[in-house]
């Protein structure tokens, strides 16, 4: 069949678009992986150190590793009981009708942007972690970490809600009926069908927590030291995105110190789009809804 | 442990879960409520800033805000729109459908500060584009494309197949169908899933803070490679001077004036969800 012109036009233009769209997180990552190139060949497996000192010429990024893994810790370990168990009530407890503004209120406050959580943090957060622990400054991996478990609260608890809102009520109603108790109804009857999909849920927000900047920055303390003793999260520390958030700009380009920045920078996507694919492909249909 | 007994302490432990939740919630609120109300003014809204943002107004941050997002979405759109035809209507190999499907979920993924980083290694370094508004625009249409992309294929994809084909046998040629019947459904989709990405986008701090925006000093721009004031820069400059109770007021105001835009793009978002029911849905 001979295809009019403007069909043609048409076909090259779609196809453009669909390459260039894909093409994009293809050159993010490219361009990355060549800005790092010097660090990786110059430094080698030195990055993994802990000193970060650009005029003796380290570049021990072993810190802010350390600094990412403690938030994302403290961060997990208070949202995800939180926000299952608040789930677990807006979707079994709760009565239907108010479902939808519970719904608007996450939604709304998942909204937010990140630098306002940043500014109520240097506000409240940090000057309450100060007083209550009677420290010099509460800019700390502690803040840090609460923030971060505030800011992702809104996501477990929604997709969360999903996941558990989403198991047919047939199985609710049989288990009610052989006599069980609401919890023993959750724990045997609903939970096992939600759980795949509040797996999905928690690496999402894995994957947001690591990746978060603004207001980890603004609480953190920005200090590039693994603390002592070594589990002492009221100390200032640095993250891997607080790090690059506070110096890329300042760092020339082409120097070994902007390249062992931009290693980091590799190393934080590398291990955030893990998460994310791992969470859309294997726990969730992509057509189903975007999470973001 | 009775099996009674299990259940009350499964029960407390849930509500107090809910409390606290509600509790941060409400604290969340009223601070940024009560704090943005008491900085709100007029005058505040429609004067230019003075002394590094402690003194007047936020206007041109306004103003530099909207600019960008808009730029923004207008870059986005074409692109979204084409990727997400190709995507629904001619991508028929089931693997490179979900090798696309995986790209574009992975862009969704992709941390703020890294399109920071792109923008400024591609953008400023490597193009000597100086900190220019309109890159600022191209990385927040980036930041959007997946949300608009999978939005408008969804609305396209869910079209009833009996659609294409009376449609084909009207005798209208594969590109008509698209044109004359799938794109307005897709459209629909394409104004949800852009009002939903500039929610985002225009509260976004770490893409432009390298790339785009100057603090001070600086009203409309005149050409596509000058700087401009953001919102969210803004209130991350008030912020590293919150000690000055001037300058805290300000970032309180600024906050919740974001907040207001933000929210004022989320809902018309999904009020358009919920009007332009594609075809399968009504």
């Amino acid at each position: 069949m001979v295809m009019s012109a403007s069909a043609r036009v048409g076909k090259s233009y779609v196809f453009m678009s669909i390459i260039i769209s894909t093409a994009i997180i293809l050159l993010i990552l490219t361009f990355l992986l060549i800005n790092s190139w010097q660090a990786i060949s110059e430094i080698g497996w030195g990055v993994f150190s802990s000193e970060w000192h650009p005029a003796a010429g380290k570049f021990g990024i072993l810190a802010m590793i350390y600094g990412s893994v403690a938030v994302m810790i403290i961060a997990l370990t208070i949202a995800i009981p939180l926000g299952i168990m608040t789930a677990v009530f807006t979707a079994e407890v709760l009565p239907a009708k108010y479902r939808f503004y519970v719904k608007s209120m996450l939604e709304l406050l998942a909204g937010i942007p990140s630098i306002i959580y940043g500014l109520i943090g240097i506000v409240f957060l940090s000057v309450w972690i100060e007083d209550f622990f009677a420290l010099q400054s509460g800019r700390t991996i502690l803040a840090g970490g609460i923030l971060l478990a505030i800011m992702v609260l809104p996501t477990v608890i929604t997709l969360s809600d999903d996941a558990l809102h989403n198991v047919p009520a047939k199985y609710r109603e049989a288990a009610r009926g052989l006599g069980l108790y609401p919890y023993e109804v959750l724990k045997s009857a609903v939970l096992p069908h939600a759980v795949n999909d509040i797996a999905g849920a928690l690496l999402l927000a894995l994957g947001r927590v690591l990746g978060e900047t603004m207001a980890v920055m603004l609480v953190i303390g920005s200090i590039d030291r693994i603390p002592v003793p070594f589990l002492n999260t009221l100390l200032p520390g640095q993250t891997i995105t607080s790090k690059l958030g506070r110096e890329i700009a300042e760092t020339a380009f082409g120097s070994l110190e902007f390249s062992a920045l931009i290693f980091m920078g590799l190393l934080l996507l590398v291990f955030v789009l893990a998460f994310t694919i791992l969470a859309q492909t294997f726990f969730y249909q992509p057509e189903q809804r975007l999470y973001e | 442990m009775s099996r009674q007994l299990r259940n009350r302490l499964f029960l407390l432990v849930s509500s107090g879960a809910v409390l606290l939740c509600t509790a941060i919630l409400l604290f969340l609120f009223s601070v940024i409520t009560w704090n943005g109300i008491n900085a709100l003014s007029p005058s505040f809204l429609l004067t230019a800033s003075r002394s590094f943002g402690a003194e007047g107004g936020i206007f041109y941050q306004i103003l530099g805000s909207l600019l960008m997002v808009l730029t923004a979405a207008l870059i986005c759109l074409p692109l979204a729109l084409g990727a997400a035809i190709y995507k629904s209507e001619y991508l028929k190999n089931a693997r490179l459908q979900k090798a696309s499907a995986i790209l574009i979920y992975g862009l969704n993924g992709i941390p703020s500060v890294i399109f920071g980083i792109f923008g400024l290694i591609l953008f400023v370094n490597i193009l000597n584009t100086g900190i220019s508004w309109f890159v600022g625009a191209i990385i927040l249409a980036i930041m959007m494309l997946p949300t608009v992309v999978l939005a408008t294929f969804q609305a396209m994809n869910s079209i009833p197949e009996i659609y294409r084909e009376s449609a084909r046998a009207l005798g209208l040629n594969h590109w008509q169908v698209v044109t004359g019947v799938l794109l307005p459904q897709g459209f629909a989709g394409a104004i949800t899933g852009l009002l939903l990405g500039l929610a985002r986008a225009i509260g976004e701090t770490a893409p432009i803070m390298f790339i785009a925006t100057a603090f001070s000093g600086i009203e409309i721009p005149h050409a596509l490679n000058e700087p401009v004031t953001a919102l969210p820069t803004h209130i991350l400059a008030l912020a590293q001077q919150a000690t000055d109770p001037r300058a805290l007021q300000n970032a309180w105001g600024a906050s919740f004036v974001l907040i207001g835009l933000v929210t004022l793009f989320s809902i018309t978002g999904l009020i358009s969800r919920t009007k332009f029911k594609t075809v399968s849905q009504r």
